[in-house]
């Protein structure tokens, strides 16, 4: 799904016929750009930001070019954001890209991509991203089984005219389906190759230098495809992975469930009170529990579970509306 | 002998399932409900774990006239009393003894013997080892909250070291029980053991266990809030329930080579394992006996 534009009549057109214009075929080449070359790698912890932009920094170094690189990754460790800023060119001072000057941006995540968006040049900027989307728990503020899920719910078509290429792709499910979904940024690495001018053999040599000795295969393979993702979307054949799936927010409608007590059989045990993660229950001057909070209350069933006196019991909520963001979320 | 298995990772199921099959039980059929509220302290393991075993015979849709529960003396021998099923309030230490008199003339029934730490090991724990020899096919359920509760608080054979009972006023010195590792020792096809703050995963382990044809074992680690907790200051009800996780490793934890049921030293366990230990394909003890029956009356009759 290969998307370009210029101008509006070019967009319109796009959009009505689903076919990715051929534009922009220009490949990036540091050694007669005067200005380095600026690429910008953001995701999440551990899907292999900082891999990606060693690849790209080691083969500028192989090739004798001048490159920096800077990144953040401190305690993102296992979901937290990380980016790397890594440029390139026969002379390059500050370590750091500039809003709006980036030349591409490789985005392992979805909503991370788009955070980041505008640090890409406004005419000519390449945005290359997987439609993968962790849900950090953050945005899940409201336990209750269909509240409101703050995750972004821009689809690739929300971008269109934002930026001047877009390539979205749904890398972790295609290396998944070739047998490892860790190696999604290497196929982000094929797909940003299409961007730059070194050659085939270099990206492979460092690619098998870096990963784990057991996944070079893998590696290898879905650094073709990615490579083939982007040449097949550009001259706008049919590509495999390019389904977005569309993240349907359900209408705010949270499942009230109701929590019943039978008092005689309650003993004060306080174990329902401390556990509740809501905190939503207390124990009355009797002694006995009760629901204090009943708006807290999401349902969880940790209460009814715990209670060794079988004093409360959750009424299910009937037909909870299907939320697709959770189910990912769970999965 | 037992062949050792590595637990198996829970799949993640789909939501929907999930939902379903937590709306789909009611306790409160599986209860003689005049009999309720029932005579546990507060905050009492027992309760939670009665939960996740009627959940998991639910689970495998047992029916409650097919369902017979065997139970010793003690507060797990009380537990059985609960159970809207055929129940049989046995002699102490000897719910497996009669549980295998139950199983072998009835073999249609499901028999799940309830019994205590000091039931089932320390009077019963020649009848323990003995049936999980023979393999048959009994789910046995052993409540272990580490004292004779009913009693006043003596010291049980699983007792830890430095524990202060009635019977143990300067502190507990004997060495426990690894109750699991003696089950496993004695040859019972499968075992296990869970903490009862994991009620679903406690109950797919008794339903794992129910599930199983030959002598299951399931150790269920309970708490004693009133006599131990209190006499030990193990803090409050709700303390001691989340202790579990800290006492414990899940079924997980690897160990060097070995998957996870690994003593520092025999009868002297470290922290506790979780998890399914034993699942082995030994011949189930009343089937064997039936085939021989079958074999030898055929001769009879050709004779």
């Amino acid at each position: 799904m290969a998307k370009a534009k210029k101008n509006k009549s070019t967009r319109k057109a796009d959009i009505a016929n689903r076919m990715p214009l051929k534009l922009n075929p220009k490949r990036l080449d540091p050694e007669t750009s005067d200005e380095a070359i600026n690429v910008l790698i953001v995701g999440v912890g551990g899907q292999g930001v900082i891999m990606v932009s060693k690849v790209l920094a080691q083969i500028c170094q192989n090739l004798g070019l001048q490159v920096k690189q800077s990144e953040v990754h401190g305690m993102a460790k296992r979901g937290g954001v990380v980016f790397s800023h890594v440029r390139f060119g026969k002379t390059v001072w500050s370590p750091t890209i500039p809003k709006g000057k980036a030349d591409v941006l490789v985005a392992l995540e979805w909503a991370e991509g788009l955070r980041w968006m505008d640090y890409l040049r406004p005419d000519t900027g390449i945005f290359i991203t997987d439609t993968k989307r962790i849900v950090p728990p953050f945005a899940c503020r409201s336990r209750i089984l269909g509240a409101d899920i703050g995750y972004l719910k821009d689809t690739p078509d929300d971008i269109i005219g934002k930026v001047a290429e877009t390539f979205a792709i749904d890398a972790t499910d295609m290396a998944a389906k070739e047998g490892n979904e860790l190696a999604a940024n290497t196929l982000l690495l094929g797909a940003l190759s299409t961007t730059l001018t070194f050659s085939n053999e270099v990206w492979r040599e460092v690619i098998t230098q870096m990963v784990p000795p057991k996944t070079i295969d893998v590696n290898l393979s879905v650094f073709d495809k990615g490579q083939k993702w982007i040449e097949g979307s550009r001259k706008g054949e049919p590509v495999e992975g390019s389904a977005f799936i569309p993240l349907v927010q359900p209408e705010d409608h949270p499942v009230r469930t109701t929590l019943s007590i039978i008092e005689e059989w309650c003993k004060g045990c306080d174990i329902c009170v401390k556990m509740c993660p809501e905190r939503c229950l207390t124990l009355n001057k009797d002694q006995v529990v009760e629901l204090a909070d009943p708006e807290e209350c999401t349902g969880c069933h940790i209460c009814e579970w715990l209670c060794p006196d079988f004093a409360i019991s959750l009424n299910p909520a009937l037909n909870p509306p299907p939320n697709p963001i959770v189910q990912e979320a769970v999965a | 002998m037992n062949k050792h298995v590595m637990p198996q990772a829970e799949q993640p199921a789909e939501q929907g399932n999930q939902l379903d099959k937590i709306r789909d039980f009611e306790i409160q059929d599986y209860l003689r409900l005049d009999l309720f509220p029932h005579f546990m302290c507060p905050g009492c393991g027992h309760g939670i774990a009665l939960r996740a075993l009627l959940w998991a015979i639910h689970d495998q849709g047992i029916d409650k006239d097919k369902l017979a529960i065997v139970s010793g003396i003690g507060c797990s021998g009380r537990v059985g009393t609960y159970i809207d099923a055929n129940t049989y309030h046995t002699t102490h230490g000897r719910p497996l003894a009669f549980a295998t008199g139950l199983k072998m003339a009835r073999p249609d029934l499901h028999v799940v013997v309830i019994t205590g730490d000091g039931d089932c090991l320390a009077i019963g724990g020649n009848h323990l080892i003995h049936a999980a020899r023979r393999n048959l096919d009994i789910t046995c359920i052993m409540l272990n909250n580490e004292i004779y509760g009913m009693t006043g608080g003596q010291v049980s054979p699983t007792t830890p070291y430095d524990r202060f009972t009635t019977t143990t006023p300067a502190g507990n010195i004997e060495p426990v029980f690894d109750a699991s590792r003696l089950a496993e020792a004695a040859g019972a096809g499968f075992v296990g053991r869970e903490v009862t703050i994991h009620v679903p995963r406690l109950r797919d382990l008794i339903s794992e266990g129910l599930d199983y044809k030959g002598f299951s074992f399931i150790e269920i680690m309970s708490d004693c809030t009133e006599i131990n907790g209190r006499k030990n200051d193990l803090g409050s009800s709700s303390e001691m329930v989340l202790g579990q996780t800290r006492s414990m490793r899940p079924a997980d934890f690897k160990y060097g080579e070995y998957d996870n049921n690994v003593v520092d030293h025999p009868f002297r366990p470290n922290s506790m394992n979780t998890g399914v230990f034993v699942k082995s394909d030994r011949p189930e003890y009343g089937e064997s006996y039936r085939e021989l029956v079958h074999d030898i009356q055929k001769k009879q009759k050709g004779h």
